[in-house]
């Protein structure tokens, strides 16, 4: 007898795939702009095709996708009414313990597991947050790139749209060594979001199959199972 | 509807996006004629450092420059300075009450090659003649004097105009190997020089990468320890003027500037003046359409380099470097390297040589960043070890585990 345990709600997972789009998006665009791997063989004039451009275009819409969605995100984080991820981020007795367990259930190959898998577990969660952090990161890296292109001071939207940028990205390039320095790391960052997404995913469909309670299907339909005895 | 109505449209496309505020408004101008002018007054009534030398009027005459070519010299000055035409009777006026400025022209640990950008030009320029005009009191690659005489010049030039003169510093500064460099009977290293002249100057103008970020003599491993001017003055204003050479229209635009308003131009954060370091090369670069386009010359002399196709991919680092090359150009206008057809190495930049120097786009350059203490191209490769490694963590997982689940079957049907 299964029972269905509800994980993620419409929002979330509307949310999840966005982010998937943009992180895949951003990193074939994002490869692009670095180093240009593909030509543009089109008989036309430079004027009419905007290869380049699109990807740039592209490549700053998914980050901007990524940004507001990791704003809603963070948001959920405290506020959420269907589970609140800080609970589990908390460092109390009963995390650790979780976060210990569930870890040495995958180092142990699922040998061992005492804990409850029916609810998002401290392990996970640790994950997940490790995933926005590196976001706000290429958030503000990406940025200070951004705001190089934008040193008339102008902007389409106004003024205040390029100096709120300065103010607040500014002290990256003292960080890492100006431009070059963070263009670097921007791009570093970016394997490490691609270790992260192949770790998560291979994680998500481990569970998948030695778990038996669904956990892949839980990004789809919002739904697991576990067993009831 | 009234979507498609042409002015809707129009409207709608045409967005500011890539203007800088030149427009400082009607009101800011007036002031700055009328403080401008008054100054300039005041500077006609002061004598000339020198009073002997020619006149304003003699030196065209003598140098061949037409009243025309003057007036065109004019014109484009004003527009570097960004001021609005109506400047222009003033610029003419104060390029020619230039020689009351003393100036002091040092070389440290530097080619020279300021100096060469300068002077070398195919005709006798108006940026050339300015530099013939004004006071230089000491200038070692231009003066007649030399030896004791020479110092003497610097001597006599510093205690007679102290507090007044303005101090162009061409190299870098190395303070690690103080003894790298040293000049004069009398030696002195490279710090104690310039920090002695800085102390009575009126501004230090640092011409070149080399002065004002430490430039090539700074690359890596930077034996001496080279530093710009900025890094060893302290208490007196300093401007960078950077670029490999300087270009001679910046040079002279600060000094007009200055003579202009008494003040020194409009700085960034690492003291470049804005009307010349305010947009990067990209920003204006004949070959832009190219790389929007994604048009890039793949290899030195294919059919993309005959189409002036973008250089980016040659490494041009024009995306990341601030300087008004692709407007003003070099040698009069002449041209600028994105049009001889090589990419832009961004020598306008802190630390060019090591960051920005190559051939390839910075994702794909073989270089050595010393900041970063990391070979550039490596990024890459790290990054797919670490990808590796976790595919490989992963395999060696996935496999214990499936042995391991069998395993548990087995024992389960036992």
């Amino acid at each position: 007898m299964y029972k269905k345990v509800p994980r993620m709600t419409k929002t979330m997972r509307v949310f999840h795939w966005i982010n998937v789009f943009s992180v895949l998006t951003a990193v074939i665009t994002g490869l692009y702009i670095a180093n240009p791997y593909y030509q543009a063989l089109i008989a036309e004039p430079a004027a009419h095709k905007y290869v380049m451009a699109y990807n740039r275009f592209f490549h700053f819409i998914a980050a901007l996708l990524l940004d507001i969605v990791s704003v809603a995100v963070a948001y959920l984080y405290f506020r959420s009414t269907f589970d609140k991820p800080i609970k589990k981020l908390i460092p109390n007795r009963e995390n650790l313990i979780e976060f210990k367990e569930v870890l040495l259930n995958l180092l142990t190959l699922n040998r061992r597991k005492n804990f409850d898998s029916s609810h998002s577990d401290s392990f996970n969660v640790v994950w997940f947050t490790i995933l926005h952090l590196l976001l706000v990161w290429m958030l503000f890296t990406g940025f200070y790139l951004y705001v190089q292109g934008l040193e008339s001071g102008l902007s389409s939207i106004g003024k205040w749209w390029p100096a709120l940028l300065h103010i607040v990205t500014d002290w990256v390039g003292w960080l890492l060594g100006g431009q070059a320095g963070v263009r670097w790391w921007h791009h570093f960052s970016m394997w490490i979001i691609l270790s992260w997404v192949v770790f998560h995913i291979y994680y998500q469909v481990w569970r998948t199959i030695f778990w038996k309670e669904g956990d892949i299907a839980i990004v789809f339909g919002g739904y697991k199972f576990k067993k009831v005895k | 509807m009234d979507f498609f109505r042409r002015d809707y449209l129009r409207e709608m496309f045409t967005k500011p996006t890539n203007l800088i505020d030149t427009n400082k408004g009607e009101e800011y101008y007036r002031n700055l004629y009328r403080k401008a002018k008054e100054r300039l007054d005041w500077l006609k009534f002061q004598k000339p450092v020198r009073e002997n030398d020619l006149k304003f009027e003699e030196y065209i005459s003598n140098w061949d420059i037409s009243r025309r070519d003057f007036f065109k010299w004019v014109s484009m000055m004003t527009a570097t300075l960004m001021l609005p035409p109506s400047f222009e009777p003033l610029v003419a006026e104060a390029a020619e009450v230039m020689n009351r400025i003393p100036v002091i022209w040092i070389n440290i640990q530097d080619c020279d090659g300021n100096t060469e950008a300068l002077i070398r030009s195919s005709a006798p320029t108006v940026d050339e003649l300015i530099l013939d005009y004004l006071s230089i009191e000491y200038q070692e690659t231009l003066m007649a004097a030399a030896g004791d005489q020479a110092e003497k010049c610097l001597e006599d030039a510093v205690n007679k105009y102290k507090g007044q003169y303005l101090l162009f510093v061409e190299g870098s500064i190395p303070v690690k190997m103080e003894y790298a460099f040293t000049t004069g009977r009398h030696p002195e290293t490279g710090v104690q020089r310039v920090r002695r002249l800085a102390k009575d100057a009126k501004a230090v103008i640092a011409v070149g990468a080399c002065a004002s970020f430490g430039g090539v003599p700074a690359a890596y491993p930077n034996p001496t320890g080279a530093v710009g001017v900025m890094d060893v003055v302290n208490g007196v204003p300093v401007v960078n003027i950077p670029a490999c050479p300087a270009n001679p229209v910046n040079i002279v635009g600060v000094i007009m500037h200055y003579i202009l308003t008494g003040n020194l131009p409009e700085l960034d954060s690492l003291k470049r003046p804005k009307f010349a370091f305010g947009y990067r090369i990209h920003d204006n670069c004949e070959r832009r359409a190219h790389f929007d386009a994604g048009e890039f010359v793949e290899e030195w002399g294919d059919e993309g380099a005959k189409n002036n196709f973008c250089l980016y991919k040659m490494g041009c680092k024009g995306p990341f470097t601030f300087n008004n090359c692709s407007i003003v150009r070099y040698n009069d206008g002449t041209n600028w390297p994105i049009g001889v057809g090589r990419g832009c190495i961004g020598c306008s930049e802190p630390d060019f040589w090591d960051k920005y120097a190559t051939e390839r786009p910075l994702a794909a350059s073989n270089i050595r960043p010393p900041a970063l203490k990391g070979v550039e191209s490596t990024v890459d490769k790290v990054g797919l070890t670490i990808l590796t490694a976790t595919a490989i963590g992963i395999g060696i997982h996935a496999i214990s585990s499936a042995i391991a689940g069998k395993k548990e079957s087995l024992n389960k049907e036992e």
